[in-house]
């Protein structure tokens, strides 16, 4: 792994965060960590590897919400040739890739009871089995996981098991939402226009104007440092911190953009069918239909955000995504597209 | 002369920590307080050497009870460690398992933990003679 981002900010929370990180990163102690989604627990957890003795070693990730129970299983543990139809060929465990070095399972809240109680083994024995195999294999992986839910309220609903909470929360960060921190927010900016500018190969910007700052102070972000970071981005390549600001205080800025912005393998879990994996197995994987849908996804997106641009002027749409009149007509039935209800009257 | 033993106690309780050094200190012990895992383990990195025993809560913030104990027996094997908690048996096992030498359940007279303390130091100081 490259060296991962730096944990930016000044607030209480986050000196917390560093330093807490400090003291724990060479005890191999397993570790949760906890925080709305976008607030950056990957980055922590990146952190804590880098800073520990096992730098060297490998880093292996895992998305617990992506895959279907069976999938995530032979994920963690691996399997032999012949375990099921299908595996015609042995495959290496995330549990046997991460050995001495880290285990990051994200979304761990999301895991099912049934293999909750089979991780939970694991972490009780040091050892695990691959599907078909009769052999135990030791396992020094250090484990850190992540999660946007209240463990706590997941163990009182019966959803999480307890004994397993107990074992994964030796350390516990909670990583605070933004809105709550915002004496992190200009430090955040100057790195992250710095990094962007540099990547995108633009000259530096200007700082921010104190209102833009106090408007960008008061939103609540709801995706954390995500979302600051694709307002940034846009300020980046649009060059304009008003129209920037104003779009999010007016809320034109698709929160689908801001907030949704899941990492590719809940995108994954999204357009594959629910459930079909499960009960069909891996043979209802059709890279052409999810490619069909993934493209219509973001067709839709696209096109509803220039049309809210326009205020659904569709002549001047069309101008701008370059497809005729027609056509946008077409997509905007296909796509189901709606104007906002204070533009519909208007339209019709 | 008696010599004075240091004690570290750590809980995110503020009454508890308040009784449990008031009480200690009359029995004569030198007494630190953390109201955190991680205020523990600081203060255990400048002065552990001095402390003589750790009496420690399960279930705080930032760095639990069994990481407190862990990290603690890694560096110092031999120092005693009570762990006292007022919650279900999984995380009495954890800090069984971390090596905590007891684990004492809330609630608990104060002279109990003081013979406990007792008990433990002079087995100690007999293991090292």
């Amino acid at each position: 792994m490259s060296i991962p981002l730096p944990i930016i900010g000044v607030s209480q929370a986050i000196k917390s965060i560093k330093e807490l990180i400090k003291h724990v990163a060479d005890t191999a102690l397993n570790i949760v960590i906890t925080g709305e989604s976008g607030v950056g627990k990957e980055v922590v957890a990146q952190n804590l590897y880098f800073n520990s003795n096992r730098k060297n070693k490998p880093f292996i990730k895992i998305n617990c919400a992506a895959l279907p129970d069976g999938l995530l299983e032979s994920e963690l543990f691996g399997y032999e040739r012949g375990a099921f139809t299908g595996a015609d060929q042995r495959k290496k465990g995330k549990f046997k890739l991460a050995h001495k070095g880290v285990l990051f399972l994200d979304e761990i809240g999301d895991m099912t009871l049934s293999l909750q109680s089979k991780l939970l083994h694991v972490l009780q024995s040091g050892e695990f089995s691959p599907l078909g195999s009769e052999k135990d294999i030791k396992t020094d992986a250090w484990i850190i996981a992540a999660t946007n839910h209240n463990l706590e309220q997941a163990v009182k609903n019966g959803k999480f098991r307890e004994d397993l909470y107990y074992r994964l929360n030796i350390i516990k960060f909670y990583i605070t939402p933004l809105r709550d921190r915002p004496e992190d927010i200009p430090p955040l900016i100057e790195y992250y226009i710095e990094k962007y500018s540099n990547h995108f190969n633009t000259d530096k910007l200007l700082k921010p104007s104190k209102k833009v700052m106090d408007s960008l102070l008061a939103y609540h972000w709801p995706g954390n440092v995500r979302e600051l970071q694709n307002v940034l981005k846009r300020v980046i390549i649009l060059k304009d911190w008003e129209e920037v600001v104003n779009e999010l205080n007016s809320s034109i800025l698709p929160t689908s953009l801001a907030v949704k912005q899941s990492d590719e393998s809940s995108i994954i879990s999204d357009l594959l069918d629910p459930g079909s994996l499960e009960t069909k197995g891996l043979e209802s994987l059709s890279l052409k239909i999810i490619k069909k849908k993934a493209l219509g996804r973001i067709e839709k997106e696209v096109i509803s955000y220039v049309l809210g641009k326009t205020g659904w002027n569709r002549s001047k749409a069309c101008k701008i995504l370059k497809i005729s009149y027609k056509t946008l007509l077409y997509k905007i039935t296909d796509l189901k597209l709606e104007p906002p209800s204070n533009l519909k009257r208007k339209l019709s | 002369m008696k010599k004075k033993y240091k004690l570290l106690i750590i809980d995110d309780d503020e009454n508890i920590l308040a009784v449990l050094s008031k009480y200690l200190r009359g029995k004569k012990y030198a007494v630190a307080t953390a109201s955190n895992g991680l205020e523990a383990i600081k203060l255990f990195e400048s002065e552990g050497k001095d402390f003589d025993f750790i009496i420690t809560d399960l279930v705080m913030p930032y760095i639990t009870g069994v990481g407190v104990i862990s990290i603690v027996k890694q560096k110092r094997p031999e120092i005693p460690i009570i762990a006292i908690t007022g919650w279900g048996e999984h995380p009495e096992a954890l800090a069984t398992e971390s090596q905590a030498d007891l684990v004492l359940k809330k609630p608990f007279e104060l002279s109990e933990l003081d013979n406990l303390i007792s008990n433990l130091l002079s087995k100690n100081n007999n293991n090292d003679t």
